[in-house]
């Protein structure tokens, strides 16, 4: 398997990254990969330095230097592992199928748009409209959220370390210890994130959005 | 053969396949991870009535488990794959989902996966939540959050399945009821030192071994008349005129290694009381050899011998 590096050149457009995905890159050598178009007018060439890591066990991405510039980062990812060292722009793990994404710096708006299932780890903060619609899976976020937090979200848990400005679809279930959190947090201490240094099982539980299912929790860790 | 002055006869126990289960139970502390083991564990003493033999393999420290928190894992065994899904379920949902605090995860790997708590979820009335976390390894694992009053039960969805032995034993004769017990609870505390084998009934020892066949039409089974010392002199026995008292230790393991070498070190422990303190000899029951698939034999077992 491959560990596909994208470090990001300066430039002054929005850039869509859905087609860099572990999975989809394997196999692809720097040339393949520089010449794939991101916009009609725009190759990965033009807005990365590429490089490929060919000794690893499981399909991994990593973005460099990236800004609220590049969006779509994991869009609709099936497997493997991404890490951003930067930050990201909106949309970042939308539609995320499975897999683990962990954005190092902070995201833009629409972080985890219905996304189904997977990891996705913001250790910044997140823009508006996170977890918008999601279906399931984990999002956290050890930085700030913006407004909307939650929005017609179905199913899935939204791990916060900084507690949210929440809408009246939002119902508060009390404060809990949560013996799942164990399980989570080990799986955690695996990764390169500072998300391994959370240890509280205290959470406070929100369960919504209630103008759809219901079905969704937002856990805000209490110390 | 001799060992520490005890006889050993030239016999063998006469074991079955059956189908095996391991699965890891966790609680605040250990206290109630017995709870919950010993409630699972409770009423498997044998398949005949029980349905499956069950026990605690033995104690799980907090880094061994899953949830790190302190716990045990048991073994359960059956004669068949769908009677160990039914009963395992059954008891998951009478005896762990019941406990305070318990929680359940799979103790196993295998390609036959059953469920552990995939049909349990429906208790939490659509309000259960599915997890999915990668293990160490980095498999993905599902895990079912289900709202209870003592807060959220939690449990893997499934665990394995494996091809397992049951019914290895030993007998051990003596000159008293005390001294035998005496013994057999030195093998006992031997034998649940060792991985991958259970010793189901009370305590880890049967008293009323038994013999194929009755002379009552609808019984099966009944006494092993040879090897009770109250009919010594009535019946066609087994017995010299010392014996006072036999009991039996019965053995399910993962594999024949596996039991053969609880044997060997349940025999030992026994053994290791000698002649003096009452013992005076080891056998083990056995068929005649046509109905199990696995034989025991003692002697080469005592001598280091562990091949199928």
């Amino acid at each position: 398997m491959s560990h596909i590096i994208f470090t990001a050149k300066p430039l002054s457009r929005a850039v869509d990254c859905r087609a860099l995905l572990p999975l989809a890159l394997q196999g692809k050598t720097v040339a393949e990969i520089a010449a794939i178009k991101l916009a009609a007018n725009l190759t990965v060439a033009e807005a990365f330095d590429v490089s490929v890591d060919v000794a690893i066990a499981a399909p991994q991405v990593t973005f460099k230097k990236t800004t609220a510039l590049h969006h779509s980062i994991g869009f609709g990812m099936t497997a493997g592992q991404l890490s951003i060292e930067g930050d990201a722009g909106d949309f970042l793990g939308a539609q995320l199928q499975n897999g683990i994404v962990i954005c190092k710096g902070s995201a833009g708006a629409r972080a985890g748009d219905r996304m189904r299932r997977g990891m996705l780890l913001i250790e910044g903060n997140a823009g508006d409209y996170c977890a918008s619609d999601m279906m399931a899976g984990t999002l956290g976020v050890l930085g700030t959220t913006g407004a909307y937090v939650g929005y017609g979200m179905k199913r899935g848990t939204l791990l916060l370390a900084q507690a949210p400005q929440l809408s009246a679809t939002w119902v508060d279930c009390g404060p809990h210890k949560l013996p799942f959190l164990n399980i989570l947090y080990k799986s955690f201490k695996l990764l390169d994130s500072r998300f391994a240094q959370i240890s509280s099982l205290r959470v406070q539980r929100w369960m919504g959005d209630m103008g759809g299912i219901g079905k969704a929790e937002i856990l805000v860790i209490q110390p | 053969m001799q060992l520490n002055g005890v006889d050993i006869d030239d016999t063998f126990a006469e074991a079955f396949n059956m189908r095996a289960t391991r699965v890891l139970i966790t609680a605040q502390n250990l206290r109630w991870a017995y709870n919950a083991a010993n409630a699972m564990t409770g009423f498997a003493t044998s398949v005949i009535g029980c349905g499956v033999e069950a026990g605690i393999e033995r104690e799980l420290s907090e880094d061994e488990t899953p949830d790190g928190r302190p716990g045990v894992s048991v073994l359960l065994f059956a004669m068949g794959s769908k009677v160990l899904m039914q009963q395992l379920e059954t008891r998951m949902g009478q005896c762990i989902l019941t406990c305070p605090t318990a929680a359940a995860f799979a103790g196993i790997e295998s390609e036959d996966m059953i469920s552990l708590g995939k049909h349990l979820r429906f208790f939490g009335d659509g309000n259960q939540i599915s997890k999915q976390i990668p293990d160490a390894t980095g498999k993905l694992k599902r895990f079912w959050r289900i709202p209870v009053m003592d807060g959220e039960f939690l449990t893997e969805e499934t665990t394995g399945m494996v091809r397992a032995i049951g019914g290895g034993n030993f007998l051990v004769l003596g000159t008293s009821q005390a001294q035998v017990l005496t013994a057999c609870e030195a093998a006992i505390d031997a034998m649940r030192k060792l991985p991958n084998v259970v010793m189901p009934f009370p305590g880890g020892v049967v008293r009323s071994g038994s013999k194929v066949g009755s002379k009552y039409p609808k019984m099966f089974a009944s006494t092993n008349d040879a090897f009770c010392p109250t009919l010594k002199g009535a019946v066609k026995s087994e017995l010299d005129p010392r014996v006072e008292s036999v009991m039996e230790i019965v053995v399910n393991g993962l594999t024949f290694e596996d039991i053969a070498i609880s044997m060997k070190a349940g025999i030992e422990a026994a053994c290791s009381l000698g002649k003096e303190n009452g013992i005076l000899r080891i056998s083990a029951g056995n068929y005649g050899g046509k109905l199990g698939q696995h034989h025991f034999k003692l002697r080469p077992i005592l001598s280091g011998e562990v091949t199928a």
